[in-house]
């Protein structure tokens, strides 16, 4: 099968199944496995949607301890009504109402293309889904009145039987206490205070036993309400709309006054504190969201990211390698230990930030990527880009449910050569040890369970494999073997159903050793998008330049590996055509926003990095190496051309996408003309089509994205032009300038290597086998 | 009327008592002088020294009408002041010294075995209205360089009238020019019309030098508590629906009055009320739980102003008791809510008014139920009276010096620790105001409540007060009782001066007196409600000697009873009330051995047991002391109802406190035909007369009232006849008559009119020229119905054995015992 065919393949699988494979033929043994390099993983999209309804019954599953569902590769005696588990080689009885299961009439489960399938299971869900809004009153007016506007729009998105819950912060934390009509009521926390979680529930009331009146003994079989004591804070939405809505309205911004040289104190940490300890009290593992808006960073109490001195500035990347950072650590360990305990409850965590400065993002990361919570990074609440951007939060599918999972986990399961060695994506560990786990670790491992809480459709995960075999498999056996892998993803559906997603891969091995059928499994996009993710990985825990050495080597060692040359003759360097991308984008990874802090808050670095580990494939290569196409008249509409400076001309309109931004730029005559207005003038009409077109293309790009992309205008020698211009390939910047030729618009001001000089030094060290 | 009537002399005791009562409204009456102000009431006879009228204690018992008789006249040289006023003096309604004739030395006074001190009771009423003092309104208020003494009647002038000579000090000052001049008019001032010159008792209107800031506006922080107790007693919608009806009452003629509301139960609950004109202007409750260090939830709108909020407060009023209406919580943080009412207006200082059922169990200043019946009565029954908890006293010190007075409304049914609650009112000028077992559901219980707390609200307190008292040189200020604060030596510090209390101040003679008579004035500096700065100041004049049969002929034997019984309540929470019976007794013995060895020459009379005319009341009144609830020998008494007493006997003005300790009896089947019908000439209520406190007195087919301020029992005897009960409560048999706490049906027959006429004017403190919110519960007695309460109503007849307390036939036997051996 030749490349395009191949890459035809997986995307069927993908679209059906939502996994991509690094390779998709499995060594047979562990040397051979250690020789490729680039780990064997998966990039899996579990909630990828799909056309199919659920089944309406319970999956049938092997015996403990396996669990592993029933699946079309399984071998089925009709007869006998057995099917043998092809992970644990056990045979299991069918159920009583499979008995009319014959050859012409197979269940879904079983028929080859469904390998994957979903159940829709008996087990309700405890409680429907919960969103507990958290408001930041430290704002301007206009940005408080539209975050409370954005929140009183999205009841309207809510499923009426959705919970519903208000907690606002500023110098102090307030809990409201919507389900009390006499008057606006709120629980009032100290902005100062680390309140455990028993001291939230004591505060608020929820503790009922020990609150009840002294002497008088509870009426024996009296009822607890359903509910229990939080239902005064968390109420149906069609209950409490007029109660919270009125509650939004009244919101004023935080009273206590602000000296000069001061910041508002902003208690982000014990607001958030409180809205954990809440949702714990009487809704552990029910399916629940915590929506955090802040308009800026932490200033008072447990979580503090910068004093409220205002003189103090709050740390740059710059300070944090120098470590010069005052509450960097006690305020991560705060974030994180919050992340834990909201991840084993099985809670989400959603960070809406609207401000200019850094709010502490870099400190709260945790919270979203622990919880499959959303991070939202926007220059104020009255953005267009945090309102679509939060709307789109509440999107719904073709049955009108919200499209977003609750307090979802993964398991996977093995055949006995492969075992799992970690998961990359935004879960926890719990901690589960089974047969299908690995020795070795990659991202979160020792473990074949991972809870992610939130989880939705565009969702995914890394999970890497190691091969257990010491040696190849025999070959006795007729036709080549399998290796196996199965997914299966518990949530709670929105519409107040858990749900089984189930997936089941299954792969060739590899021949004896050399089996060339490897090599030309190698997705490289799938392969640069998992590599990806483990250097944002190491990243978070090893130093900048230790990464970009470990791409490197890494980079090298598979070219050496995989390419054909002669020793030590650069020129002699080829790469077949499934591998002849992948350089490039490792180019472009290492240039990335993702490994290169500098030009970054720590804040957006948490942000970008937050994405990534959400996306799947696709998305994910956007983010590494953007898209770039132009406009001109010479061409029908676009063209994709090269992530390079010299794709800047005078006259052609660039559009590019980083999925972050999408850019729009005029190269000089262009920009003139349209000054000029020329696109206004009758038989002019070809400009004014030519400037429009990247425009309806940039809406079409925008449409399904989140978050809402940055959209920029701009001409070339324009400030906005260096968003461009960072993405470019600088093939031409001031240090390879012509003698005698003046700098242009296309000169690039970086000391970055360009393509050409990365992939001249990388042929060099490939052939010369010290990769 | 009766107190300080003019012209008359002490009578002796054989006088017909119709004659005494006859004489009561004939006093010459004095021309008034301009200003005239209706409370001052008579001049004082010059010239002669009070005559000693020795009785014999045995041979002519004691009459209760002798307790309506004015004290020894003030006898003072021709001349004494600088103008003629008949106000010149300090009438006893506002002070009362122990002895109207001073010693002129430590050893005579020490010789007397008699007290000297002051009985002060700077306002006589609620309402200024109600009766009013000169004021000196143009801000010119000339004192002494020396000793700050403020000019009085009692100076004089010297140098043609530019220099005055200080009557304490006898320091020469210059007359300030404006004291002859108004500045702001043009023109002169009759310096001889100056009311500092013509009344004793006058107010100033302070210039800015008497403020430390501006006047505070009158701050209201009620704390309710909203637990289980509380809210199902009714207590929380009573208190929320009597402010609410009160709005108008509570002063504000400046528009500046405040108020605040916290409701406590394990949790703070704030009220955040916007101005009526505010954008989101609704009442919002803000909760806060975390009563380690209370905080403020919101820097605004907790306490907000009445005239700008006023709708809200309304509103947020209107729905205070449905607010709580559920709850289960059975907690009181009360010391945590005080600390955090501290806190919100401590910059300006105020009231906080604690409405509350429970005993704070919870947060700050927890306590623990501690009464154990098996303690009563003995020895050991001392330690429930005294503070459990040593935040009361230090909290209520920190309270007093921003300016934060408590007052404590205790409405439990069960163990509350008044002992321990009632320090919060003790050093901050407030008042612990008890109601035991106090339920809405009673519409008694209800109707008093509201109208005692409505009256408390539009009472016109003062704010930022300060109290001190001067004296001629030799005399000193050594000991002050009464609910303030001592901050310094001489010096009593009230955030909020009340209207309804006394305060006795002891004075000490540490240098030989040789002048004809002494001066002492006490001055309030303090700030109205309506924002004024003001000195309230009352100067008393009184003649000294060397002679000890004058002391005696002049010694008030009420205002000696009130300065022991601050002294037996101190006694009392210090060593227990075994004690202080046993001080009480020995000093009463003491006084009659000192009279029988120094004035009646140890003659033995008739009986042997003798004293002047003026103090023979004194050992009833003793033992009418003994026998007070506070004080009685008893295995009986709940440690909070003997607290609250206690709280009562140090604070009662004089009036009160004597009917609070010897009950007013009045029969009421054969009462005069005036008797409950209006004075023609004055308009009072008149009431029978009153009968001895005993068990004698009581016919079997009587009708009975007696009041000790407090409660009003109304006793049927066990033969009425059918016509009475029918006249009264309009029933055909008494066995239908409702028993305990009720109301008097209002029935179309004359008796029954008259008969609630004469209830209620026994209840009128206005009446006793003192201010006071009580509005006493009646109870119906019957002699042959429910024991216990006949037993109750008994141990208001202090001339009985009851219980453990000896009759006043025993009680005297066991003092001629005494006396005479
Ligand atoms: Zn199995
Ligand atoms: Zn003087």
């Amino acid at each position: 099968m030749d490349y395009e065919a191949l890459k035809e393949q997986w995307s069927e699988i993908e679209d059906r199944d939502g996994v991509r494979l690094s390779w998709n033929t499995f060594p047979s043994s562990r040397i051979e496995a250690t020789r490729l390099v680039v780990p064997i993983g998966a990039l899996y999209t579990p909630l990828k949607e799909k056309e199919t309804p659920p089944l309406q019954y319970e999956p049938v599953s092997c015996k403990a301890p396996c669990r592993a569902v029933l699946n079309p590769f399984c071998q089925v005696d009709m007869r006998a009504r057995l099917w043998i588990c092809p992970f644990c080689l056990q045979r299991n009885g069918l159920p009583p109402h499979y008995k009319d299961i014959s050859q012409d009439q197979i269940p879904p489960e079983l028929h080859p293309t469904n390998t994957t399938i979903e159940y829709r299971l008996a087990r309700p869900a405890p409680s429907p889904p919960i969103f507990l809004f958290v408001l930041d009153t430290c704002q301007e007016e206009d940005s408080l009145k539209a975050l409370k506007d954005s929140v009183i729009m999205s009841l309207q998105l809510l499923p009426p039987y959705a919970l519903v819950g208000l907690i606002t912060y500023g110098t102090m934390t307030q809990v409201h206490e919507i389900g009390y009509t006499e008057c606006p009521k709120s629980y009032v926390f100290r902005g100062s205070k680390d309140y455990g979680a028993k001291q939230v529930q004591e505060m608020l009331g929820l503790a009922t036993p020990g609150m009840a009146r002294p002497n008088i003994a509870p009426q024996p079989g009296q009822i607890r309400a359903p509910m229990g004591p939080a239902a005064r804070f968390l109420l149906p939405v069609q209950q409490c709309e007029f109660q919270l809505t009125n509650a939004l309205e009244q919101l004023q911004r935080d009273p206590w006054p602000v000296a000069n040289d001061k910041r508002a104190l902003r208690c982000t940490g014990v607001a958030l504190s409180v809205a954990v300890g809440l949702l714990e009290s009487s809704f552990q593992n029910s399916g629940g969201r915590v929506m955090l808006f802040t308009g800026g960073p932490c200033t008072e109490g447990p979580g503090m990211v910068v004093s409220p001195e205002l003189r103090e500035a709050i740390r740059s990347h710059h300070d944090i390698d120098r470590d010069n950072i005052k509450h960097y650590k006690r305020a991560l360990k705060f974030y994180d230990n919050l992340a834990k305990r909201t991840a084993h409850n099985g809670h989400i965590i959603d960070i809406f930030a609207g401000c200019l400065d850094q709010v502490g993002l870099l400190e709260m990361k945790g919270l979203a990527n622990s919880t499959g919570g959303h991070m939202i990074l926007t220059d104020s609440f009255t953005s267009s880009m945090y309102k679509q951007s939060f709307a789109r939060v509440f999107d719904r599918d073709a049955n009108d449910n919200l499209l977003m999972g609750f307090n979802a986990s993964l398991e996977v399961i093995t055949t006995k050569e492969l075992k799992v060695t970690g998961l990359i994506g935004h879960a926890v560990s719990m901690n589960k040890k089974s047969a299908s786990v690995g020795e070795t670790e990659c991202g979160i491992g020792n473990t074949c369970s991972w809870k992610m809480c939130g989880i939705d459709p565009a969702a995914s995960y890394g999970i890497f494999f190691e091969i257990a075999s010491q040696v190849a498999a025999n070959q006795m056996q007729q036709g080549p073997q399998k290796g196996m892998v199965q997914f299966l993803t518990y949530y709670q559906h929105s519409s107040g159903q858990y749900h089984l997603r189930v997936t089941t891969v299954a792969r060739n091995l590899s021949g004896p050793s050399g089996d060339p059928a490897i090599a030309q499994s190698f997705d490289q996009e799938a392969a640069a998008v998992l590599m990806s993710r483990i250097a944002v990985f190491k990243a978070e825990v090893d130093d900048g330049p230790d990464v970009l050495r470990w791409v490197d080597r890494m980079l090298i060692r598979l070219c050496s590996r995989f390419a054909e040359y002669r020793k030590d003759d650069p020129s002699s360097f080829r790469l077949e055509k499934n591998f002849t991308l992948y350089p490039q984008f490792m180019f472009h990874l290492r240039r990335s926003q993702f490994l290169q802090v500098f030009n970054n808050s720590p804040d957006e670095t948490a942000f970008y990095r937050h994405v990534l580990n959400h996306e799947d494939v696709n998305n994910s290569l956007i983010m590494m190496q953007p898209t770039l196409d132009s406009y001109g008249f010479d061409h029908e509409g676009s063209q994709a051309v090269l992530l390079d400076s010299t794709s800047i001309q005078p006259e052609t309109v660039l559009l590019l996408d980083t999925f972050f931004h999408i850019l729009i730029f005029h190269g000089e005559t262009m920009a003139e003309w349209r000054k000029a207005g020329y696109q206004d003038q009758e038989g002019y009409e070809n400009f004014s089509t030519l400037l429009e077109a990247p425009k309806e293309d940039a809406k079409e790009l925008i449409q399904d994205r989140f978050p809402l992309p940055r959209f920029i205008v701009c001409d070339a020698g324009g400030s906005q032009a260096r968003f461009l211009l960072s993405k470019l390939n600088p093939s031409t910047t001031h240090t390879t300038g012509t003698y005698g030729v003046s700098q242009n618009a296309q000169t690039i001001f970086t000391d970055d290597v360009s393509l050409q000089t990365f992939m001249d030094h990388l042929m060099k060290l490939a052939v010369s086998g010290t990769g | 009327a009766g107190v300080g009537q003019a012209g008359v002399g002490y009578p002796a005791p054989q006088e017909p008592l119709s004659a005494q009562m006859s004489q009561m409204n004939l006093g010459p009456q004095p021309v008034p002088p301009p200003q005239m102000a209706p409370q001052m009431q008579a001049p004082q006879p010059q010239g002669l020294m009070n005559q000693l009228y020795p009785s014999d204690l045995l041979q002519t018992p004691f009459s209760v009408h002798e307790l309506d008789l004015p004290p020894p006249p003030i006898n003072l040289p021709p001349n004494t002041s600088v103008t003629p006023s008949l106000f010149a003096n300090c009438p006893p309604k506002y002070v009362r010294s122990t002895l109207n004739t001073v010693p002129t030395n430590s050893s005579l006074l020490k010789k007397s075995k008699l007290p000297f001190a002051l009985v002060i009771q700077p306002y006589t009423s609620l309402h200024d209205a109600e009766d009013p003092v000169p004021i000196v309104p143009d801000q010119v208020i000339s004192r002494c360089r020396r000793c700050r003494t403020y000019i009085n009647s009692f100076v004089t002038f010297l140098d043609q009238g530019h220099r005055w000579r200080c009557n304490m000090c006898n320091l020469t000052n210059d007359v300030p020019q404006a004291f002859d001049w108004d500045a702001t008019q043009q023109k002169a001032v009759d310096r001889w019309q100056r009311p500092e010159l013509n009344y004793s008792v006058v107010e100033f209107v302070a210039p800015q030098e008497y403020m430390v800031r501006a006047p505070q506006p009158l701050v209201y922080l009620f704390l309710f508590d909203v637990s289980y107790a509380a809210v199902t007693n009714g207590l929380l919608a009573t208190s929320a629906r009597c402010i609410l009806e009160s709005l108008d009452r509570i002063p504000n003629a400046d528009r500046r009055t405040k108020v605040g509301f916290i409701a406590v139960d394990s949790s703070l609950h704030y009220f955040s009320i916007p101005r009526d004109d505010a954008e989101n202007g609704e009442p919002r409750m803000l909760v806060v739980s975390d009563l380690d260090e209370p905080f403020l939830p919101t820097p605004e709108d907790l306490v907000t102003n009445l005239s700008e909020c006023r709708g809200n407060i309304e509103k947020f009023l209107e729905k205070l008791q449905s607010m709580f209406q559920e709850t289960q919580n059975g907690y009181s943080a009360m010391g945590s809510a005080l600390r955090a009412g501290h806190r919100l207006i401590s910059n300006t200082g105020g009231k906080i008014v604690v409405l509350t059922s429970s005993l704070p169990n919870i947060g700050y200043g927890k306590l623990e139920m501690r009464e154990d019946k098996k303690l009563l009565g003995t020895s050991k029954e001392g330690s429930l009276l005294q503070t459990a908890n040593s935040f009361y006293k230090s909290f209520a010190v920190e309270c007093s010096k921003v300016q934060v007075s408590i007052d404590m409304f205790l409405f439990s049914a069960q163990y509350q620790d008044v002992a321990t609650l009632s320090n919060l009112p003790r050093y901050t000028g407030g008042q612990t105001y008890f109601y035991p077992g106090w339920n809405a559901a009673r519409p008694e219980d209800a109707i008093k409540f509201a109208r005692e707390f409505s009256d408390y609200l539009s009472s016109e307190i003062g704010l930022e007060a300060v109290l001190r008292v001067r004296a001629t040189t030799g005399l000193r200020m050594s000991y002050f009782y009464g609910n303030f604060f001592n901050r310094s030596s001489d010096l009593c510090a009230f955030p909020a001066f009340p209207r309804d209390q006394a305060y006795v101040v002891e004075v000490a003679i540490d240098e030989t007196i040789n002048k004809p008579y002494v001066c002492l004035q006490a001055a309030v500096l303090h700030t109205t409600c309506n924002g004024e700065r003001r000195i309230r100041v009352l100067t008393l004049a009184l003649p000294t000697t060397e002679n000890l049969s004058a002391v005696y002929a002049s010694a008030d034997q009420s205002a000696i009873t009130a300065y022991f019984s601050h002294k037996a309540v101190e006694r009392a929470l210090s060593s227990g009330t075994e004690n202080a019976r046993d001080a009480l007794q020995a000093k009463v013995v003491e006084i009659l051995q000192t009279y029988r060895k120094e004035l009646a020459g140890g003659n033995m009379g008739g009986g042997g047991l003798q004293l002047p005319a003026n103090l023979r009341a004194l050992p009833v009144l003793f033992l009418g002391l003994m026998k007070n609830v506070g004080l009685r020998k008893s295995a009986q008494i709940p440690s909070d109802l003997r607290s609250a007493a206690l709280c009562l006997l140090s604070t009662l003005p004089i009036p009160l406190m004597l009917q609070h300790i010897y009950p007013r009896m009045y029969s009421l089947h054969d009462m005069p035909d005036n008797a409950g019908t209006p004075d023609p000439d004055s308009g009072e209520m008149v009431l029978p007369p009153p009968v001895n406190l005993s068990s004698e007195r009581l016919a079997n087919y009587g009708l009975y009232l007696i009041d000790d301020g407090q409660t009003q029992f109304l006793w049927v005897g066990s033969q009425a006849v059918p016509a009475l009960i029918d006249d009264v409560f309009g029933l055909e048999d008494k066995t239908q008559l409702k028993q305990g706490k009720t109301q008097l049906p209002v029935l179309e027959n004359e008796f029954n009119e008259r008969v609630r006429a004469v209830v209620e004017k026994s209840a009128d403190a206005r009446s006793k020229g003192v201010g006071s919110i009580v509005v006493p519960p009646l109870y119906v007695v019957r002699e042959d119905g429910e024991p216990s309460l006949k037993l109750w109503a008994q141990t208001l007849l202090v001339e009985d054995r009851a219980d453990q307390g000896v009759s006043l036939m025993q009680w005297m036997g066991l003092l001629r015992e005494k006396v005479v051996q």
